[in-house]
């Protein structure tokens, strides 16, 4: 039977729904598959097959999901299971309640078989930030995943899930997605609730789905996106059938290429990818069009303020006091340090030194304020640019996955979000699609911005570049 | 010496619910009962404003005249301390919801304006109980019940010269807020909290530095707090010691102020807008519906009392000291056109019977009706005032009609003249020893005489026309 | 040099980090890096940008939502005593 094993949630669902699948069957796959390769990967912190397998059980089959077995990264919250952030500051910390997010796949009919791997915090780009240990990519695995959802990414990519959840703050989906051959979605801010998500970067942080095509990237946002009273960043609008707006062609589409990324140095292969997949836009009835965003370089920057500014906030709240690792010292504030220095690795302290840096007083306007008013500056000018163009498509990355260990300068790995930050500083929804591979074999990934919600215009248009490229429509 | 007070006040709003979260308001309850992951600070938990807090916010505002802005901004303040789980407060920092603004302050020094620097929109932090509160053995216990209460706080300038200013603004500021429904004003019970910046210079065109008073908890302390602050500086001045701008903490058993501890120089609480909360703004129709609903000010009712119904400044302050009084009084005025008589009756009478039963007026059955009804019935000699206080308590107890009361306890008073003249007769024959002093010039037994003939009467005689008829007879 | 030992320890104080003295030599290092890159906004010219934050667009009504109990909230706690959470004495310590 695995060979006729449906490969997406949209086949999965279809068997399922025509009697030729049960949930419980294709879990029990899963759960070989995971016993099988999880080992090498390493995409799972924790899983609760069982407990799955009985959701499994109980699932209706013409619910959204269908028993279907989605990953949760393991910085969103599902009540009775451990949610550590990748963080020793959390190891042993049991969630009381649910995120918004994860009761609505779970109400859907989804089944969770486990949480997945991240880098600590989601403050990474390859999952080696984990402080338990590093997940691998399963299209070699010598290579890092990318990060931080690399865990999520991984095990969609490994056929350990048929879709997962992520968090992505500077393209924490797009970014592993890219790396590991599969589609991630970044939303519209305001279009999926964050409550539950462990906050990062609270401007920046969005949920997105994790799926091996971009029709089930939409399926899954049918059930994900809704307002949530509990949240007030999200936003009320009338519910959008993401599969129903996937369209056959680009006809009329005007895909924007952005004047000031094309003199990065991008791997070749990835070079060559932005080449093909220009045609095969023009083929499917798209026009070019050449857009210029002056100050989109500055995104970088402006991204490396803000995010540790609201990361050195958020994180505050891990003090030994009511929840999670404490260490105890002569007063309260030894108690304090010993308990976060014991609890937090060096790339999450390290950038919470940066933002208490950037907020403190003599540098905050320097730091932290210029940086809001540079962010305000790309995402007008991001606004501007998606009124001459419909989407704007970039690389997702400059170069496919790199090997564990190989980037050990932070600088270096930050530099490596440029084509992704952008986004999330503006809001706008994003998704990168696979479009080929390098000459290792390695998976490429592209982007499509577009402009804020137009969510379901984006995954169509991804929709079709990525079918156009051989993907599963 | 020229002293300079500023205050800070915290005052709690009176909602159900509090500012971020759905958890219960409710005082005195077990520790950490009222929690919810919005205001424990768990992981991935998120504010929702409560829209009931900005509207009591906005009402206070109003009323204090403040410009009530259409746009404002939360800010996360960041420290650390055991009772504040997410490591920073919600509150406005550059944009608060209101600025400017006064509240009137009477003295013995005289009338004054105080001048309001702001008014802001923030949550409570837990409650912690120190070593020194109860034998812990250098621990502290803390209780988030507490914790994302709704406040608002009122920065003032410095505008007062004297504790007793402070203590006056407070005052009249705790009146306003419960006038308004806008808190409960408790100060027992932490409603109201407020921190006092004192600042004490030889030169009276010149500032002092400023010291801080942080968390008084009732007027008295307020008041205490300043004057040893008062005299502190002035002998530091005297001395030639330098006086640190600080923070002090009172003690309210030795009733000094000492330096609070703290680990670093400055507070560097690093604000910054809470990405969690998008801007709030509101409505201008909603504004001005508000302006709209803001009643009559307790001293603009205050003084129109004096003013207009020629009330004493003291009867003008008591009877507007609580709404609901000063909205009973102004309807039964309405009724009987007394004000002297029914502010003195109100403050003895009622107030007696108020404060055994422990009740405010509004918890009793007495009306306005009814109590004007009363004082008619006293007024038109239909009873005594005597008999007016048996009558009463059914008013307040039943909710009966004073026509009724009066029937059912038998006291209707006698005005008619030939049954007093006959009283009268039976006295006089009865009290020959009397009758001659009051005959040789001993006016004071014609009181005596009065009373023999209402105990004759039960009571129920008019006792104007009893004194006037013995007086006849007796001629 | 933007950011120097002192300031720092400064910082780690704030955010109740220690840095140990096996860390501070490259911690500074690359926190002097990072802080030079980011640097560069200055030459920005943002004169004449007006921040377009948006607005909420519904608050919550005053009406009581689900809790936790203690045990589900803080049943994990390190410490507590009668209800309550127990820390080390902070009397006298930063203000409330
Ligand atoms: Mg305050
Ligand atoms: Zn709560």
């Amino acid at each position: 039977m695995s060979s006729e094993l449906p490969r997406t949630l949209e086949q999965y669902r279809h068997a399922v729904r025509a009697h030729e699948l049960s949930a419980e069957e294709y879990l029990d796959e899963t759960r070989q598959l995971i016993e099988r390769g999880d080992p090498q990967v390493k995409a799972f912190l924790h899983l609760r097959l069982d407990a799955a397998r009985s959701d499994a059980q109980a699932a209706d089959p013409s619910s959204p999901l269908a028993g279907a077995p989605i990953a949760v990264k393991d910085n969103i919250m599902m009540a009775g299971e451990r949610c550590t952030c990748g963080s020793r500051i959390l190891e042993h910390y049991v969630a009381p309640y649910s995120a918004t997010v994860v009761q609505s796949l779970l109400a859907a009919g989804a089944v969770v078989p486990g949480k997945t791997n991240l880098d600590e915090f989601a403050m990474g780009s390859s999952t080696e930030n984990s402080a338990f240990f590093p997940t691998h990519n399963p299209a070699d695995l010598s290579r890092v995943p990318g990060g931080s959802s690399g865990g999520s990414t991984a095990a969609v990519a490994a056929g350990f899930a048929l879709g997962a959840i992520g968090s992505d703050t500077g393209g924490s989906v797009r970014q592993p997605a890219a790396f590991c051959g599969v589609v991630g979605f970044k939303p519209t801010y305001g279009l999926v609730s964050r409550y539950g998500l462990v906050a990062f970067g609270s401007s920046l942080d969005c949920i997105g789905p994790i799926a091996r095509s971009v029709r089930d990237a939409a399926l899954m946002m049918n059930v994900m996106a809704a307002h949530d009273p509990k949240d007030a960043t999200s936003v009320r609008r009338s519910p959008v059938d993401f599969e129903a707006a996937l369209q056959p062609t680009l006809a009329g589409k005007r895909v924007g290429i952005i004047r000031e990324l094309q003199g990065l140095d991008v791997q070749p292969e990835i070079a060559a990818a932005m080449e093909t997949t220009r045609k095969a836009a023009v083929k499917s009835g798209a026009s070019l069009v050449d857009v210029s965003l002056p100050h989109i370089l500055s995104a970088l920057p402006v991204y490396y303020i803000i995010a540790p500014a609201e990361c050195s906030a958020n994180l505050g709240r891990f003090d030994g006091v009511r929840y999670g690792l404490h260490e105890d010292g002569r007063d309260m504030t030894e108690t304090y340090s010993k308990t976060r220095n014991a609890g937090f690795g060096t790339e999450v302290k390290r950038r919470i030194l940066i933002g208490a840096f950037v907020l403190s007083a003599g540098y905050y306007d320097a730091y932290y304020k210029k940086a809001s008013s540079v962010r305000q500056l790309i995402t007008d000018e991001l606004d501007a640019a998606l009124q001459s163009a419909d989407v704007l498509l970039t690389p997702t990355t400059p170069t496919t996955a790199f090997r564990l260990g190989a980037v050990t300068d932070p600088l270096e790995m930050y530099k490596a979000d440029v084509f992704t930050i952008p986004a999330n500083l503006a809001g706008v929804p994003a998704i990168s699609f696979p479009a080929g591979k390098d000459a290792a074999g390695l998976p490429i990934g592209l982007q499509l911005m577009g402009p804020r919600w137009s969510d379901a215009d984006i995954l169509s248009c991804a929709n079709v570049l990525f079918t156009a490229l051989g993907g599963e429509s | 010496m020229t002293t300079t007070i500023g205050l800070e006040i915290h005052v709690q709003l009176a909602t159900q619910t509090k500012m971020f979260c759905g958890c219960s308001t409710a005082f005195g309850d077990e520790p950490n009962t009222h929690v919810c992951p919005v205001c424990l600070g768990l992981p991935g938990a998120l504010p929702t404003l409560n829209a009931q807090a900005v509207r009591l916010a906005v009402r206070i505002a109003t009323a204090l005249g403040c410009t009530v802005h259409e746009v404002s901004e939360f800010s996360r303040k960041n420290y650390f301390y055991p009772d504040l789980p997410k490591s920073y407060q919600i509150t406005q920092f550059d944009h608060p919801i209101a600025t400017g603004g006064s509240l009137p302050i009477v003295t013995e020094q005289g009338a004054r304006s105080v001048r309001l620097t702001r008014a802001h929109i923030e949550e409570d932090a837990g409650k912690s109980m120190h070593a020194a509160d109860i034998t812990l053995g250098g621990e502290t216990l803390v209780d988030f019940n507490r914790c994302g209460m709704p406040l608002v706080e009122i920065v003032t300038e410095p505008d007062m010269q004297s504790s007793d200013e402070a203590y006056e603004f407070l005052r009249n500021l705790r009146r306003l807020v419960r006038w308004l429904g806008v808190s409960s004003g408790d100060m027992e019970k932490g409603v109201m909290r407020c921190d006092v910046n004192v600042s004490v210079s030889p030169d009276p065109a010149k500032l002092g530095t400023k010291v801080e008073i942080k968390n008084l908890n009732s007027f008295r302390s307020v008041k205490r707090a300043v004057d040893y602050e008062e005299q502190r500086q002035a002998q530091c001045i005297a001395d030639g010691t330098p006086i640190m701008m600080e923070s002090r903490h009172f003690d309210e058993v030795q009733g000094t102020t000492t330096a609070m501890r703290s680990k670093e120089a400055s507070n560097d609480y690093r604000y910054f807008p809470e990405p969690d909360l998008p801007l709030l703004q509101l409505d201008p129709t909603e504004l001005e519906s508000v302006r709209a609903q803001i009643p009559e000010l307790p001293w603009e009712m205050q003084s129109r009392f004096e003013r207009d119904l020629g009330l004493s400044p003291y009867d003008a302050a008591l009877l507007t000291e609580e709404r609901s009084t000063a909205e009973f009084f102004q309807q039964t005025i309405a009724l009987y056109d007394n004000p002297k008589k029914l502010a003195s009756y109100m403050e003895t009478e009622v107030a007696k019977l108020l404060n055994e039963r422990d009740k405010t007026l509004t918890e009793t059955q007495l009306t306005p009706a009814t109590l004007a009804g009363l004082l008619t019935m006293v007024e038109s000699n239909v009873i005594s005032n005597t008999a007016s206080k048996d009558v009463l308590p059914l008013l307040v107890d039943t909710g009966t009609t004073p026509t009724e009361a009066v029937r059912s306890l038998g006291l209707e008073q006698v005005s008619d003249t030939s049954a007093i003249e006959g009283f009268a007769r039976e006295v006089i024959a009865e009290n020959v020893t009397q009758v001659e002093q009051f005959k040789s010039g001993k006016e004071a037994v014609l009181g005596f005489l009065v009373g023999q003939l209402m105990k004759k009467s039960k009571g129920k005689a008019n006792p104007k026309f009893a004194g006037e008829i013995l007086r006849i007879l007796l001629k | 040099m933007i950011i120097d030992k002192e300031t720092l320890e400064h910082v780690a104080s704030l955010a109740r980090l220690e840095i140990t003295p096996d860390e501070d030599g490259s911690l500074l290092g690359d926190l002097e890096r990072i802080l030079g890159y980011v640097a560069q906004l200055g030459s920005v010219d943002t004169s004449a940008i007006v921040s377009k934050r948006p607005a909420m667009t519904e608050l919550r009504p005053d009406e009581p939502g689900e809790g936790l109990t203690r045990e589900a909230g803080l049943g994990g706690a390190p410490a507590m005593r009668d209800g309550f959470i127990v820390v080390r004495n902070v009397m006298g310590g930063e203000d409330e």
